[in-house]
């Protein structure tokens, strides 16, 4: 994915310099965390632990140092890129994990037209909507989200065109996305190594997965390549009742030849396919309810032979602010099925369960306190790592983060 | 109303208790009685007074009240120098009543870029307000209801009222305006509001003689929801 990215870097340097004449925006955040978990050996560490922090990688904890940019080329052009240490043994201490030019003109008539090229996150969470793909509910996000910022990444073109319709009188807004991109094609690698997980560490664009263990071949994971020449695609639609209530679809299709195989990353080309919705709701309140659902499969064809990982996920959240104090519980089912047998190695099915409470005047400090626990039952424990395949893995953790932004 | 700049006023049509209380909300209808006093000059003027209800029957406060005079023709009030600032990711204030030909300056308090714009049919603009970048002040010539957003900031919403009426100003705290000194003729009355939900305008004709015209309109359904506020400012739309 390198090259790509790199030119797109380059372009961006290029054209920040014409456009400095306007103010970019800058953003830092530190976000320490204190720890406490009973998680078994982390998929980071190549293990089957659901969690980032497992029970070798407790105490005081670097969350994320964040550093954004903003820049305005002219009056309808930008560049955004974002770049994040996550800490932990990764190819790069400093990563970026989106980095786009955004087209964005002006609404006629009450429709805009938005293109993106770069590197970034298809429109489909909206548990994420805080400023760095981070949920503002808790600190950790849903299964569904957590495997999108662990294995999905739009690198192509994105258009979007909005039909304003709140602006033109009417109750409503509508949207349509479509994009074509590249550099997806290991997308599913993760879910057939450990199945979901429940995390907040994003993979950066040139950055790695897993630990580097040399006798699994499915160690230290470089996400983000092109490995069979095809494009894969996506499609999506959002609807939005005032600022009341977001429903959002996407299909996505990284149309991935399964027969391809790239040895300098040993791995291969994943043929991935999902479904996601999700519906919000907030009320004037101060409640918000949030419904997320994944459904898709993976498929890999070494030599001819299909092998097949059919996922889905449902998670439900409900949250309840108040000034700058909120509190959000949520409740995850997630399900991998490895050649439609729930108890082969390569399948698992569980359920997790989270309670959050978070401190944001939305001034430079946020808090945050969460209490996650998730059962699983990963059949792959047995044959791997000869551990019974039921788990229930329990973390308290406490995050504090502290933000400066400006503009220059 | 007179041709001094409008103070840089905090009202906010979402919020509909804090509208009553806002010096822009004295100042609008303190304004009506200066376009009053300058347009009076019959020694028979009336008098007229409308309280508008929501559906559930309490008083919709904050509504755009406009006396259109039908006959005898009334010129418009004059013109003002008006100011739509951007503070907080916000427009402040969010609606503005302005007589036509009137004209609005748009300053970006805030350290971050805005694009506003409007496709409204009364009045298309695009104005890009770069932090410290004054920008000539927009016109407005056209009678009607001005929808401003931003092209960055999706959340950002605000409404400027043209009206070619000589009276206009806001219901107080009991939905309720008034004017004491009124010339005779026939005026078409009409009540605006960002949240009303009506199938059709809210108008209505009247006659003003030398007595006192007072008059009660109602919703006919529920106000839409306000726009939500108080999310941190991490949060994206």
């Amino acid at each position: 994915m390198g090259i790509l990215t790199c030119r797109v870097a380059l372009s961006v340097c290029a054209l920040a310099a014409i456009g400095s004449a306007h103010a970019a925006e800058w953003e830092l955040a530190l976000d320490v965390r204190a720890v406490s978990s009973d998680g078994r050996e982390s998929f980071l560490e190549n293990g089957q632990g659901k969690f980032r922090f497992d029970e070798d990688h407790q105490g005081i904890q670097l969350g994320r140092l964040r550093a954004a940019w903003q820049q305005p080329l002219g009056e309808v052009f930008s560049a955004h890129v974002e770049a994040s240490a996550w800490g932990g043994a990764d190819k790069n201490p400093v990563d970026l994990t989106e980095a786009f030019l955004e087209y964005r003109p002006y609404p006629r008539a009450g429709i805009r037209t938005r293109l993106r090229l770069g590197a970034f996150y298809p429109p489909m969470s909206l548990e994420n909507r805080a400023l760095g793909w981070e949920t503002p509910y808790t600190i950790t996000p849903s299964a569904i989200s957590s495997w999108i910022g662990e294995e999905i990444r739009t690198v192509g073109l994105e258009a979007q065109v909005d039909w304003l319709g709140t602006r033109l009188g009417h109750h409503f807004d509508l949207q349509i996305t479509a994009a074509a991109f590249g550099w997806n094609d290991p997308a599913g690698t993760m879910l057939a190594v450990h199945g979901f997980a429940f995390h907040d560490r994003q993979t950066t664009l040139f950055g790695r997965v897993g630990a580097p263990q040399p006798n699994l071949g499915l160690a230290k994971k470089e996400l983000l390549h092109e490995i069979d020449g095809r494009p894969g695609f996506y499609v999506g639609a959002q609807a939005r009742y005032l600022d009341r209530a977001v429903l959002n679809l996407l299909h996505y299709d990284n149309h991935a030849d399964p027969t391809a195989r790239e040895p300098s990353i040993r791995d291969f080309s994943w043929l991935t396919k999902f479904d996601a919705a999700a519906l919000r709701m907030e009320t004037g309140n101060g409640w918000t309810a949030l419904l997320q659902a994944l459904d898709g499969s993976t498929f890999i064809a070494p030599g001819g032979f299909w092998l097949g990982w059919k996922f889905d996920s449902q998670s439900a959240l409900l949250a309840k602010r108040r000034g700058a104090h909120m509190l959000a519980a949520r409740y995850d089912w997630f399900n991998v099925e490895f050649q439609g047998d729930p108890a082969a190695s390569g399948s698992e099915d569980g359920h997790a369960c989270a309670l959050a409470y978070s401190y944001d005047t939305g001034k430079r400090w946020r808090l945050a306190l969460e209490w996650l626990r998730v059962k699983s039952a990963v059949p792959a424990r047995v044959a791997l790592l000869g551990e019974p395949a039921l788990a229930t893995e329990t973390k308290l953790e406490f995050s504090a983060r502290y933000s400066l932004s400006g503009a220059y | 109303m007179g041709s001094n700049a409008l103070p840089g006023s905090t009202g906010s049509w979402s919020d509909m208790a804090r509208i009553a209380k806002t010096s822009w909300f004295h100042w609008m209808n303190a304004a009506g009685f200066v376009s009053l006093a300058i347009s009076v000059a019959s020694a028979h003027a009336g008098s007229f007074a409308v309280t508008v209800k929501q559906h559930n029957a309490r008083p919709l406060i904050g509504a755009v009240v406009t006396l259109e005079a039908q006959s005898p023709a009334q010129p418009p009030a004059p013109p003002v120098k008006a100011i739509m600032d951007q503070v907080n990711l916000a427009f402040v204030p969010d609606l503005l009543v302005i007589p036509v030909h009137s004209s609005v300056q748009f300053p970006n308090s805030d350290t971050i870029s805005h694009q506003v714009y409007s496709f409204s049919s009364a009045r298309k603009f695009q104005l890009p307000l770069y932090r410290g970048k004054p920008y000539p002040p927009v016109m407005f010539d056209e009678p009607g209801v001005v929808t401003l957003g931003c092209n960055i900031h999706d959340n950002m919403l605000a409404y400027i009222l043209v009206t070619a009426a000589p009276f206009f100003g806001h219901t107080d705290a009991n939905g309720a305006w008034a004017v004491p000194n009124l010339p005779p003729g026939k005026y078409r009355v009409r009540i605006w509001h960002p949240l009303l939900n009506e199938p059709q305008d809210l108008e209505r004709e009247i006659e003003v003689g030398a007595e006192h015209e007072a008059i009660e309109m109602r919703l006919a359904r529920d106000l839409r929801p306000a726009p939500l506020t108080g999310r941190p400012r991490s949060w994206e739309y």
